[in-house]
C-alpha cells in the first residue's frame, strides 16, 4: 500500500481510478476542476481505462452518466455549487431510473466560491444518497464505498459524496492508497439491470424475450425478484403497474430506507478489508459515552469539532460529537437512540433553508420528537459562504449546548 | 503541533512551497497538512499558505492564526502585510532579504534568519521564484526537515526539467542562510497602504510594492508597436510620442511586457530593497 500527501480532489480521482470507473463525464467548475484534470491525466496516461466524455455543461454530464450507467458502464461525474444546481433536474432522472451513478461534490456556496453545504443539501429530494466526508482519507475511502453501496441489488441508487470545497479540495494531507488488487477483489465489475447490451446485463435474456413474447411487457414487470418487497425497485425494468406512478415514489422510498442497512454493512466490510471504517457508516459518535450533551456537525466541521470536544473534555465538561455522514438516507433511528442518552443536542449547520432553519437541525429535531423524554435540540449556523470556522467557534456552540439554552438558532463566528 | 505560515506573492510559489514541505516532513514519518489561502490569484498579489506538523493526523481545519514560524518569500512584503501578526513569543521568522536581520524591518519577541533567496533564484533558476530556495533556508534555520527529504518531495511537485535547478537553489540557500538573530531590539518597518496620485486605471490600486523586478524601457530601441501595451495585465503602459512609457504605480513587475517585446526594448531590473 502506498501513501501520499495529496489534496482532496486528488483523493477523489484516486478513488475513481481504484473503482475502475469506465465512463467519466464532467464539466469544470471551481473548486472541482482539478478532479477532472487528475482523471484526464490518468486516462491519457493509460492508468485508467475509461471513456472520458467532454461535455458542454453539467446537465449533459449527468445525462451521459445516466445513459452510460443504464447501458452497463460504471460512471463518475463531479461538480460544485452552481454546476450542481444547473445539473439538478438531471439528478432526478438518474435517481428515478435507478442508475447507480457516483458523483463527487466539492461543496461550494452559491454566494461565494468558498464552501457551505447548501448546494448539495438543496438536492436532498432528488432521491440520491448523500455522504459527507471530513478528511481526504475518508474522501478516498468513501469514493470506493460509494460504488459498492450504489450497485447493491437492494439499493441501485445514485450516490453523491461530498468534500468541503477549498478546505479539503485544495488542502493536502497524507492519504493511504489501497492496492488495486484488493479493491478489485472487493468491488466486482458492474452489471446493469437494464437489457441494453446483453454482456453488461445481469438477467437471463431468454427469460426476458419469453416475457415479452407472452405479451406481458408493460403491465407485468419483468424481474426475477417480482413480488419480493426487498427488490421492488427492479420492476423499473418495465413500466410496472400501468400508469400508477405513485408506486414509483414508494418503491424509491423503500430502496432509500433499505440503503441504511446497506451503508452500515458496506462500511463495516470496508473496515474488515482495508482497516478503516467511519462510525456505523451513517454517523459516527465521538466521546459520547457518559456525555450530558452532544454537538452534531457534517463535513470538515466534524473534524474541527473533535478538537473542540477534546479541549472541553480536558476541562471536565461532558460533551460529545456526532458526525453526521449520511444525510440521505437520514439516520433517524440512530438519533433517537442518542436522544435517549443525552439531555441536549446542538446541531451546527453549514447550510440554511431560508425561511425556516438549518437543514440538519430540522431533521434531527423531527427524529427525536416521538421520544417520551426527548432532548432539547438547539440550532447553530456556522461557516456559511465559506466563513472560516475556528475551534473556539465550535467550543462556543458546545458550551451553549451544555447549558441547554433555549431560543432561536444562533449564528456563530 | 508546529504551525507555520508562509507569506508570498502570487507567482512566487508559496502554495507549492507548503505542499513540498508537508510532503518532505511526511517522508520523515510525521503527519502534516498543507493549506493554501486563495485570494485574488493575481500574479504579484500578497498570498498566504499554511503548514501544520504533528505526530498524529491533524484535525484542525481552520487557518493558522498563531504560528510558531513564519516564512516570508518577499523582502518588501512586510511593508504592506503584518507578516509577524500572531507569531508566538520566541518564534522564528525566515525571510528572503539581501541584508542582515536588523535591516529587514522585522522586530519583536522572536528570531529572524535571512537569506537572499531572490539572488539565488535569479542566479540558479533564472527567475525570481523563491519558493524552493526559501525551503532550503527553512531546513537550515529550523532543523525541522532534511535537505534530502525536500529534494525528494520536489520531484512530485515540479516538472522534471525544473527539478535540478530548484534542488540546487535549495542547497545554495541552505548554505547561505544567516543564523537566526534575536529581533527584540530591532525597529519595525511601518506598514504603509500605498495610494496613487496617478489617474485611476487598472484596478485603481497602487501595486508598486508587489514588484521584485521592474521593467525599464530603452526608448532608443522601442519602435512603438504597442505589443507591450496590449499584453500588460495591469494596463500600466501608455505610448507617449510613440514610445512605451511605464506607470510604476500600476506596474506589478510581472515581466510580461519584457517577454513580449520583439525588439527587446524592455529589460527587467531588480528592485532596490
Ligand atoms: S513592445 Fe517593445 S517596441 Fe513595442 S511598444 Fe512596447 S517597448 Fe516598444
Ligand atoms: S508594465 Fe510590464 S512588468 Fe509592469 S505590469 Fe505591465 S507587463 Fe507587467
Amino acid at each position: 500500500m502506498k501513501s501520499e500527501v495529496m489534496v482532496g480532489n486528488k483523493a477523489v480521482a484516486y478513488a475513481t481510478k481504484l473503482a475502475r470507473a469506465n465512463l467519466i463525464a464532467a464539466y469544470p467548475i471551481t473548486p472541482q476542476t482539478t478532479i477532472v484534470e487528475y482523471l484526464s491525466d490518468f486516462v491519457a496516461g493509460g492508468d485508467l481505462k475509461a471513456e472520458f466524455v467532454t461535455v458542454e455543461g453539467e446537465i449533459t454530464a449527468q445525462l451521459v452518466c445516466l445513459s452510460g450507467s443504464i447501458a452497463g458502464a460504471r460512471t463518475f461525474t463531479a461538480t460544485s455549487g452552481e454546476g450542481l444546481l444547473y445539473m439538478s433536474h438531471a439528478l432526478h432522472h438518474t435517481a428515478r431510473y435507478w442508475a447507480p451513478v457516483v458523483m463527487a461534490v466539492c461543496n461550494r456556496s452559491v454566494r461565494t466560491m468558498q464552501p457551505d453545504h447548501t448546494d448539495l443539501l438543496a438536492q436532498r429530494e432528488t432521491g440520491w444518497i448523500q455522504l459527507y466526508c471530513e478528511n481526504n482519507q475518508e474522501v478516498l475511502d468513501t469514493g470506493i464505498m460509494a460504488y459498492k453501496i450504489a450497485e447493491d441489488d437492494r439499493v441501485r441508487l445514485p450516490v453523491a459524496y461530498a468534500l468541503d470545497g477549498y478546505v479539503l479540495s485544495f488542502t493536502a494531507e497524507p492519504v493511504e492508497i489501497p492496492d488495486q488488487e484488493k479493491v478489485d477483489a472487493w468491488l466486482p465489475p458492474f452489471k446493469t439491470q437494464y437489457p441494453v447490451l446483453p454482456e453488461t446485463w445481469d438477467h437471463d435474456l431468454e427469460e426476458y424475450k419469453k416475457h415479452w413474447a407472452q405479451g406481458k411487457g408493460i403491465n407485468e414487470p419483468f424481474t426475477p425478484f417480482a413480488g419480493d418487497e426487498n427488490f421492488s425497485h427492479l420492476t423499473m425494468v418495465s413500466w410496472g403497474k400501468g400508469h400508477d406512478l405513485q408506486w414509483r415514489w414508494r418503491a424509491h422510498q423503500e430502496a432509500m430506507m433499505r440503503a441504511k442497512k446497506v451503508i452500515r454493512e458496506v462500511n463495516e466490510d470496508y473496515g474488515k478489508h482495508f482497516g478503516r471504517s467511519y462510525g456505523n457508516g451513517l454517523l459516527e459518535e465521538y466521546r459520547t459515552e457518559d456525555a450530558d450533551a452532544v454537538i452534531v456537525a457534517m463535513g470538515t466541521l466534524a473534524s474541527t469539532s473533535r478538537v473542540a470536544v477534546d479541549n472541553l473534555r480536558k476541562q471536565g465538561k461532558k460533551i460529545g460529537l456526532v458526525k453526521l455522514k449520511s444525510y440521505r438516507p437520514f439516520p433517524d433511528e440512530e438519533f433517537r437512540d442518542i436522544g435517549k442518552r443525552v439531555g441536549t443536542i446542538g446541531v451546527i449547520d453549514r447550510n440554511i433553508s431560508l425561511g425556516e432553519n438549518g437543514i440538519a437541525y430540522g431533521s434531527i429535531r423531527s427524529s427525536v420528537y416521538d421520544l417520551k423524554d426527548r432532548p432539547k435540540v438547539l440550532g447553530f449556523y456556522a461557516g456559511l459562504a465559506g466563513r472560516e470556522v475556528r475551534v473556539r467557534d465550535i467550543e462556543k456552540a458546545a458550551e451553549m449546548t451544555l447549558k441547554g439554552a433555549e431560543g432561536a438558532p444562533t449564528w456563530i463566528g | 503541533m508546529i504551525e507555520i505560515r508562509f507569506h508570498g506573492r502570487g507567482g512566487q510559489g508559496a502554495v507549492t512551497a507548503v505542499k513540498i514541505l508537508a510532503s518532505a516532513i511526511y517522508l520523515e514519518g510525521k503527519f502534516t497538512q498543507a493549506i493554501p489561502m486563495y485570494g485574488t490569484e493575481r500574479r504579484g498579489a500578497p498570498v498566504a499558505a499554511f503548514c501544520r506538523v504533528d505526530d498524529t493526523r491533524i484535525r484542525e481545519r481552520d487557518l493558522v492564526h498563531e504560528p510558531d514560524m513564519v516564512v516570508v518569500l518577499d523582502p518588501l512584503l512586510n511593508r504592506s502585510v503584518d507578516v509577524t501578526d500572531g507569531l508566538k513569543k520566541g518564534g522564528l521568522v525566515i525571510v528572503n532579504h539581501p541584508g542582515a536581520a536588523k535591516d529587514t524591518g522585522l522586530a519583536g519577541d522572536f528570531k529572524v534568519a535571512t537569506v537572499d533567496a531572490t539572488k539565488i533564484a535569479l542566479d540558479v533558476i533564472g527567475r525570481p521564484i523563491t519558493n524552493t530556495a526559501i525551503l532550503g533556508a527553512f531546513a537550515k534555520a529550523t532543523g525541522l526537515v532534511k535537505l534530502e527529504s525536500l529534494a525528494e518531495a520536489v520531484k512530485s511537485e515540479l516538472p522534471a526539467r525544473l527539478i535540478p535547478t530548484n534542488v540546487d537553489a535549495m542547497k545554495k540557500a541552505y548554505e547561505a542562510t544567516n543564523a537566526p538573530v534575536d529581533a527584540s531590539g530591532f525597529k519595525k518597518a511601518e506598514i504603509v497602504k500605498k495610494t496613487s496620485t496617478q489617474p485611476m486605471i487598472s484596478y485603481s490600486r497602487n501595486v508598486s510594492d508587489w514588484r521584485v523586478i521592474r521593467p525599464v524601457v530603452d526608448k532608443a530601441k522601442c519602435v512603438g508597436c504597442k505589443r507591450c501595451w496590449v499584453y500588460c495585465p495591469e494596463t500600466a503602459i501608455s505610448l507617449v510620442d510613440n514610445k512605451a512609457e511605464i506607470n510604476y504605480d500600476y506596474c506589478k513587475g510581472c515581466g510580461i511586457c519584457s517577454e513580449e517585446c520583439l525588439v527587446h526594448a524592455i529589460k527587467m531590473e531588480r528592485e532596490e530593497v
